[in-house]
């Protein structure tokens, strides 16, 4: 599969201090990377500044290009940003934030076509908020809501879907409801970039994981190959094992008291 | 869909009706075939065809610009800042252009035609310092720095306005009628005047609609869909600042309207959507101050009594009625 975003010694400086240094990340198309790492190694941050919505140095390039000279429109063309809280705006329908999504497709002084309500009506279709398009946001629970931001991103229509923590407040019903699109997008083609603080979920779904500790990305390889009991122990200093069953399951067995 | 085209046939009616009454009512009470014949009727020129072609048509005109670019004022910033609060107050031109009138009032009180020029130079000053006060230092464009140097400056020129009212008490009365906010029958003159920074303010608007969509789902939607937020706000922000200076020119302090039409369009029409919610805005402020207007000018005939006070009668009971109304 062609790499679709190649990262290099990524650094991000905000004020005087160092959030994220020497991250390195590779992606191609129909796969899912899954970013993990304690609260504060700079996972977010990251996933921004690959994203074109943070500032920083080092050597971004998506589909060989470099991020500093893809902007605006074309930019938007070949990722989209899920934000691990958008903001939920009175007045708005599910079929109004999908149309928003779309924007990026319509020029500047025209209108959506008919091909642009297809889109938004696929993009509600594919993460199953069809039944209440007509509602308000304000009225969603937070996992429809979750599911309803995925529809924005998947509007706009470009090959990667970078999420930022979508599944880290919701119930399990809602969580395994976002990870089965996640991991169903990504069988479709589409390139995913999941930060996610869910190790079992991350074990379940990705093709690969990142691990993050200090700013810095540690190690990434096959869930089974990077998640071990002692990169567990010392990144999050906790002592855990991962379990994965043979039929896709996934468990933690954590030392909780100890 | 049917609410929402309902909210527009109804506004669109209202907006006929008025302006015809508008033309109509006065001094002297002109029929509607009249002031129809006048309008359309071509080159005639009766007593009349002159009040209405260069009195009456000129003020509703004028009325219907500065309500329709207060509207959108308002529906531009609320839309902006993310914030129902917002209206044309917090860039600091209400303030600003108060100040200007004031002192042009004070310092040439012979030369009232300059009243307008001063409004509009010192609310987009205002406008400008607040601007340069919200993007530069640190978190520079961030909603609550923007909002922050609004109050500060607002608070500076009212402070100003104050201080050159106490020292010039006598000058008072003539002061009073442009900060309750009203129109003057004053022919095309003005309106020509400060006509171009209405057309770029409000060809700015339409530009902004779909960025300020976007901006709805909050800034990090907005920049993965390419757009930068600070400089929609910005933007959004100078557009505001040009059709509010422009309307306080020709209108005085009328910063209400602006307030509370994006609210009335929101609560009717049931939708937040900039794409409805800023044109509405223009064709509901319009509409609502060439009423206030009519209502001032005939009221208390022969006398005239500034629009200000009546646009909070006719906006305050809609506005509570719809707040009941809305979940």
């Amino acid at each position: 599969m062609p790499v679709v975003l190649e990262a290099k010694e990524v650094g991000v400086q905000i004020g005087a201090t160092t959030i994220v240094e020497h991250a390195n990340l590779e992606l191609a198309a129909g796969q899912l990377i899954a970013i993990v790492g304690p609260n504060g190694a700079g996972k977010s941050t990251f996933v921004r500044a690959l994203s074109g919505i943070q500032n920083a140095t080092g050597t971004i390039a998506w589909n060989g290009r470099q991020l500093a000279e893809v902007r605006g429109r074309e930019l938007a063309l070949m990722r989209a940003f899920v934000p691990q809280r958008a903001l939920v705006p009175p007045g708005l329908t599910v079929r109004d934030a999908v149309t928003i999504g779309r924007s990026v497709h319509v020029r500047p002084w025209q209108r959506a076509g008919d091909e642009d309500r297809a889109a938004v009506e696929a993009a509600i279709e594919r993460v199953g908020v069809a039944e209440f398009a007509d509602r308000q946001l304000t009225t969603l629970s937070g996992g429809e809501l979750q599911r309803v931001q995925v529809a924005v991103a998947l509007a706009q229509d470009a090959p990667v879907l970078v999420a930022d923590e979508p599944t880290s407040a919701l119930d399990l019903g809602a969580t395994v409801a976002i990870a089965r699109l996640l991991r169903g997008l990504a069988d479709d083609g589409l390139a995913v970039l999941l930060v996610v603080h869910d190790l079992t979920l991350a074990a379940a779904i990705a093709d690969r994981v990142v691990v993050m500790s200090d700013g810095t990305t540690v190690a990434s390889g096959t869930p089974r190959e990077v998640l071990t009991r002692e990169r567990i122990s010392a990144v999050w200093g906790v002592e855990a094992s991962l379990e994965v069953s043979e039929d896709e399951r996934t468990a933690l067995h954590v030392s909780w008291l100890d | 869909m049917a609410r929402k085209s309902a909210v527009v046939a109804a506004l669109l009616v209202l907006l006929v009706i008025s302006f015809l009454a508008a033309i109509g009512f006065g001094a002297v009470r002109i029929p509607v075939s009249n002031v129809l014949s006048a309008l359309f009727g071509g080159d005639s020129a009766t007593a009349v065809d002159k009040i209405v072609l260069d009195l009456r048509l000129p003020r509703a005109v004028e009325a219907v610009v500065v309500g329709a670019a207060l509207g959108v004022a308002g529906a531009l910033l609320q839309g902006a800042l993310n914030n129902q609060l917002a209206s044309p107050d917090i860039v600091g031109v209400t303030g600003g252009a108060g100040f200007g009138a004031v002192l042009i009032l004070v310092l040439f009180p012979a030369q009232v035609a300059l009243l307008p020029i001063g409004a509009l130079i010192f609310g987009l000053l205002a406008a400008a310092l607040v601007f340069a006060i919200a993007w530069t230092g640190t978190s520079r464009g961030t909603v609550t720095k923007l909002i922050l140097g609004g109050i500060a400056i607002g608070a500076l020129f009212a402070a100003g306005t104050t201080a050159i009212l106490t020292a010039y008490p006598d000058r008072v009365p003539s002061v009073l009628f442009f900060i309750a906010g009203g129109l003057t029958s004053d022919g095309w003159h003005d309106l020509k005047s400060v006509l171009p920074y209405f057309v770029v303010g409000f060809v700015a608007a339409v530009g902004l609609i779909r960025p300020l969509d976007r901006l709805a789902l909050g800034d990090e939607v907005a920049a993965s869909l390419g757009s930068r937020p600070q400089l929609i706000r910005l933007a959004a922000g100078i557009a505001a600042a040009l059709l509010a200076a422009a309307a306080a020119s020709l209108a005085g302090l009328l910063a209400f309207l602006g307030l509370v039409v994006p609210h009335l369009v929101r609560m009717a029409a049931g939708t937040s959507n900039n794409t409805y919610v800023i044109p509405v805005s223009a064709l509901g402020g319009a509409t609502l101050l060439l009423i206030g207007d009519t209502i001032a000018r005939v009221i208390a005939a022969p006398t005239e009594l500034p629009v200000g006070p009546f646009m909070v009668l006719l906006g305050v009971p809609m506005f509570l009625y719809l707040l009941r109304k809305a979940d």
